[in-house]
Formats: C-alpha cells, sequence, structure tokens
C-alpha cells in the first residue's frame, strides 16, 4: 500500500517537473498569468485576458530570463492568444488529445495561483463539450475539471497523466471547478492564425495508397 | 507500469460502467438533474427537490444511449429528498450495489450525473461515516454518510460510486449546507419499497410547536429526564389541541417514549402511529398530567 502511494507521489511529481520546463509567467503591468512554450522558436499560448491592456507584456521563463513578448494572434471569444518572444531552444510541452477525454479521468493544473510560481493542482475531469449545465449559453467548448484553480492559473496548462496539455485553464465557477478551453480549440485557433503547420500526409505513391 | 495511469484508468472506467445507470431527469425549468435507474423495467429513483414538475409527461428521462422517454411520478419523500419515477421502457441498465459493510472513511469514491447528454464525474473520498441521522425535516436517514466530492450543478439524484463502479449511495445538495452528503443504499431501498406499494410516506403529526426546556431539578430527578418539549403554539383543531393540550405544556413523554428533544418527537411520531391513540404526558403548572392523543398525519 505505501509503495503503491509512493510510486503515484513519484510518477505525479515526475510529470509535473516536465510540464513546469514549458511553463512560463506573463506580465503585462497590472497582473501576472501563466503561459505554455508550445514552440521551441518562441511561440507561447495563453489567454487572451492574461495579454490585456495598454501595457507591453514581458515573458519570463522557468530559468528566470525575461523576454520582452509581442502579441502574434488574439481570439477574445475563445480567449486564446498566441505570444512571440525572441529566443530558441526553448522546452515545448507535449500535445495531447482534448478530444478523447473521459469522465473521472486524473488532470492537473498548473500555473502561478496568487502569484505561487508553478503550482500544482490535481483533480478529473467533470465532463466536456459545449452543453454543460453551467456555460452552455457560452456556446463554445469547455472542459470542467474538479480541482482547485484559482487567479494566477490562467493561461497555464491542463495537463493529462502523461504531463501531455489538454487545455488551456481560464475560468472558474466554483472554488472547486475550474473551466479550460480544450487544447484542440487551440490548434484551430494557431491554424487560423497560419501559426501552425499541418501535418501534411505524405503523397501516395504510384499503384500504392495510404496504409 | 504507471500506477497513475492505472488510477486514472480506473476512475475513467468506473464512471463509464456506472454511468450506464445514471439518467437525466428534466422535471424542473432550466437546469436538468441526475437519477439512479432503481430496475431494469423503468423504476427511476432521483432527490424530490429536483421534481418540480410533476404533470403527466412533463417529466422527461434522458438515457444513456441518448434518447428521452417520458416518465410519472410515483411519490417522494420530502423528509429524505427522495423520489421515485417510473418510465415506460423494460430495458434500462440497472447497476449493482455495494456492501455497505465494506465502506471505510479514506476510500475514494466518484459522484455521478448526467444534467447534459453525457455522463460526468466528481472526485473524492469518504470523509466521514457514522451512525443514523435525521434530516432537518424530519426523515430518518440508516447511516450518515459524508464525503469530499464536488457537487457540480444536476448532480443531484446522481449516484456514489466506488473505485470499481459500484453504487453506494444518492447524493443530493438539499439535505445540508456546505457538505456533500449521500443516502446509503439501506435506506434508498426502504424508501422505494414503501413509495412503490404505497406511493407516499407517512409521519405522525401533532400540529405543535416546540422547543426544548430544562426541567426542574426535582421533576428532572422523578422523570430520569433533563429536558423536555415546551408547547409555544398549539394548532386549532390538530390532534394536541383535540387532546386537550395547551400552549406552555411541557411535554415530557409519547407512546411511552422519553421526549427530551425534538429528534425524539420525529422518532415517535413514526407512520406506523397515523391514527393511533397514544398516551401524552405533559408538565402543567409543575404537576404531571396524562393526555390521550390521536396521532394525526403529516400532510
Amino acid at each position: 500500500m505505501n509503495n503503491l502511494v509512493q510510486q503515484l507521489n513519484d510518477e505525479m511529481s515526475g510529470a509535473v517537473e516536465n510540464v513546469r520546463q514549458s511553463l512560463v509567467e506573463i506580465r503585462n503591468g497590472q497582473g501576472a498569468g501563466a503561459g505554455t512554450i508550445w514552440r521551441a522558436d518562441g511561440l507561447v499560448v495563453t489567454n487572451a485576458h492574461v495579454v490585456r491592456g495598454r501595457h507591453s507584456l514581458s515573458v519570463t521563463l522557468p530559468d528566470k530570463r525575461t523576454f520582452p513578448a509581442r502579441v502574434l494572434a488574439r481570439d477574445d471569444r475563445h480567449d486564446l492568444a498566441a505570444l512571440s518572444i525572441d529566443a530558441t531552444d526553448l522546452p515545448t510541452i507535449e500535445v495531447g488529445d482534448s478530444r478523447v477525454l473521459k469522465a473521472g479521468q486524473w488532470v492537473m493544473a498548473i500555473g502561478h495561483p496568487w502569484g505561487v510560481a508553478g503550482a500544482v493542482t490535481a483533480g478529473v475531469v467533470i465532463g466536456e463539450g459545449a452543453q454543460l449545465p453551467e456555460m452552455a449559453v457560452s456556446g463554445r467548448e469547455w472542459i470542467a475539471v474538479s480541482l482547485h484553480m484559482r487567479p494566477g492559473h490562467s493561461g497555464g496548462p491542463l495537463v493529462d497523466i502523461d504531463g501531455r496539455i489538454v487545455g488551456i485553464n481560464t475560468m472558474i465557477t466554483g472554488p472547486d471547478v475550474g473551466m479550460a478551453v480544450p487544447v484542440h480549440v487551440v490548434k484551430a485557433f494557431l491554424r487560423a492564425a497560419g501559426l501552425e503547420e499541418t501535418i501534411k500526409p505524405a503523397p501516395p505513391t504510384r499503384g500504392g495508397g495510404y496504409i | 507500469m504507471s500506477v497513475l495511469s492505472d488510477l486514472s484508468n480506473a476512475l475513467a472506467a468506473a464512471a463509464e460502467i456506472a454511468g450506464a445507470g445514471v439518467v437525466r431527469v428534466e422535471a424542473r425549468p432550466r437546469l436538468p438533474a441526475s437519477g439512479i435507474v432503481w430496475s431494469a423495467d423503468g423504476v427511476i429513483l432521483t432527490a424530490h427537490h429536483v421534481v418540480e414538475q410533476e404533470d403527466a409527461g412533463r417529466i422527461g428521462i434522458g438515457l444513456p444511449d441518448g434518447k428521452t422517454i417520458t416518465a410519472k411520478l410515483v411519490g417522494r419523500d420530502p423528509t429524505t429528498d427522495l423520489a421515485v419515477l417510473r418510465a415506460q421502457a423494460t430495458q434500462l441498465t440497472a447497476r449493482t450495489w455495494a456492501d455497505p459493510a465494506a465502506l471505510k472513511v479514506g476510500h475514494l469514491v466518484l459522484a455521478l450525473g448526467r444534467p447534459g447528454e453525457h455522463v460526468m464525474a466528481t472526485f473524492g473520498v469518504v470523509s466521514a461515516l457514522g451512525d443514523a441521522w435525521r434530516t432537518p425535516a424530519g426523515g430518518r436517514i440508516d447511516r450518515y454518510l459524508q464525503t469530499d466530492v464536488v457537487m457540480y450543478p444536476g448532480f443531484s439524484g446522481g449516484p456514489l460510486v466506488d473505485a470499481s463502479g459500484q453504487l453506494i449511495g444518492l447524493n443530493t445538495s438539499a439535505l445540508a449546507r456546505g457538505v456533500s452528503l449521500t443516502i446509503p443504499v439501506t435506506t434508498l431501498r426502504q424508501v422505494v419499497e414503501t413509495l412503490l406499494t404505497k406511493g407516499k410516506i407517512s409521519r405522525g403529526y401533532l400540529g405543535v410547536g416546540a422547543q426544548p426546556v430544562r426541567l426542574p431539578d426535582a421533576l428532572a430527578k422523578q422523570l430520569g429526564q433533563e429536558t423536555g418539549l415546551l408547547a409555544v403554539s398549539v394548532e386549532p383543531g390538530g390532534p394536541a389541541e383535540k387532546a386537550g393540550l395547551f400552549m406552555g405544556d411541557t411535554l415530557v413523554a409519547l407512546a411511552g417514549q422519553p421526549i427530551r428533544h425534538l429528534d425524539d418527537l420525529l422518532a415517535a411520531l413514526s407512520g406506523d402511529r397515523v391514527g393511533a391513540t397514544v398516551n401524552a404526558r405533559v408538565v402543567r403548572g409543575g404537576e404531571l398530567r396524562e393526555l390521550n392523543v390521536v396521532i394525526g398525519e403529516r400532510a
């Protein structure tokens, strides 16, 4: 029993450690939020409401280096923003699949709640989709999670047990219920902004087909 | 080998397995709630407080396969916040119930609901197990069962399930504020059986407003109890007034059972006493008097 719980602890902390490598802090002159390094060449994804305001933006990496950031694309309706910083060889987050999430499966939200850097809260997926009772009027897709999201988690990653991002922490509807924008919505946003190369299937060879 | 992935998969599997027996209950405006399939022939158990529209054809049941069928109200028990519905169906999936004796504080549990199309889940542990208790409305629950699961909107009427997907009880947010309470299967069985056979749960009624008061020392010693119930109001024409009980009387025993607190009185007014003539012992002017009361029935 003790070994099992110990192993659980090790696996959770291991997953968190990996995710933290690509977790950034975004300052907008008024407050701070979180963001996730999406591409090694400096593409960072966060919430639109984190980059709101007239002040200049800066992004601080886990190694404490701080860079000025510029907004490449912003979608207020889905509360998403893509930023660029002038850095290379950054550790990126692994992208998971938010379309296969199941009610009851384990997830973790990482961010800077109340300014506590890289803090983690864990829980389960309550449900997902555009029909959640409290979010139906929004007409948008959400992942509802049962964990303790707080201000400062915004823009940070919601990850599955393997540390793959499945959503962007965006808001709370109660002290114990958080809402994340599913990562497939993030991908669509980046595609529409021309920021994510779609993977093209290899051309069919003569006489053959896809296998 | 990953324990975390095993745990995550097991929780999701438990939600899926048990979720086949969880339905959506559309019986109030706006927010639908949840229900548990009690038997494959269409008996559905839900929370009393979510059934606001009970007219024929106005209760919709959303099945796990996406279909919606209608149901009618069989009966309800506001004191335990339970309601039984019957849907015109024969092929529903009823899930198995866990052995109540196996449940321990610290066990991992899920609360399930289906306010929308798909089953939803929140996760927590069994926080406390205790003795039988009485709800503020007077219903008796065989065991106190508190968890730290989040009661997501529309989860009332849905089940608490264990790690293997077996059902433990029914969750409702109406019995207590701020804590998640579950009505265990033993109480569910009693209420469902009574509602299916009689259509209601009858409770006895006296027609008094009462509050506990301390008895004078001599009387307390004589009766072997320190408190009684002071009648602060007596309903005109009610069973107590008909029996000659006055405002200002202190009730100390009913049907031979000592009445020290409100809970004693609620216990003494069980449904099987309705219509029975019982002895009521009261203190009036410092002296004991015996009255005969015909127990009424609470509407």
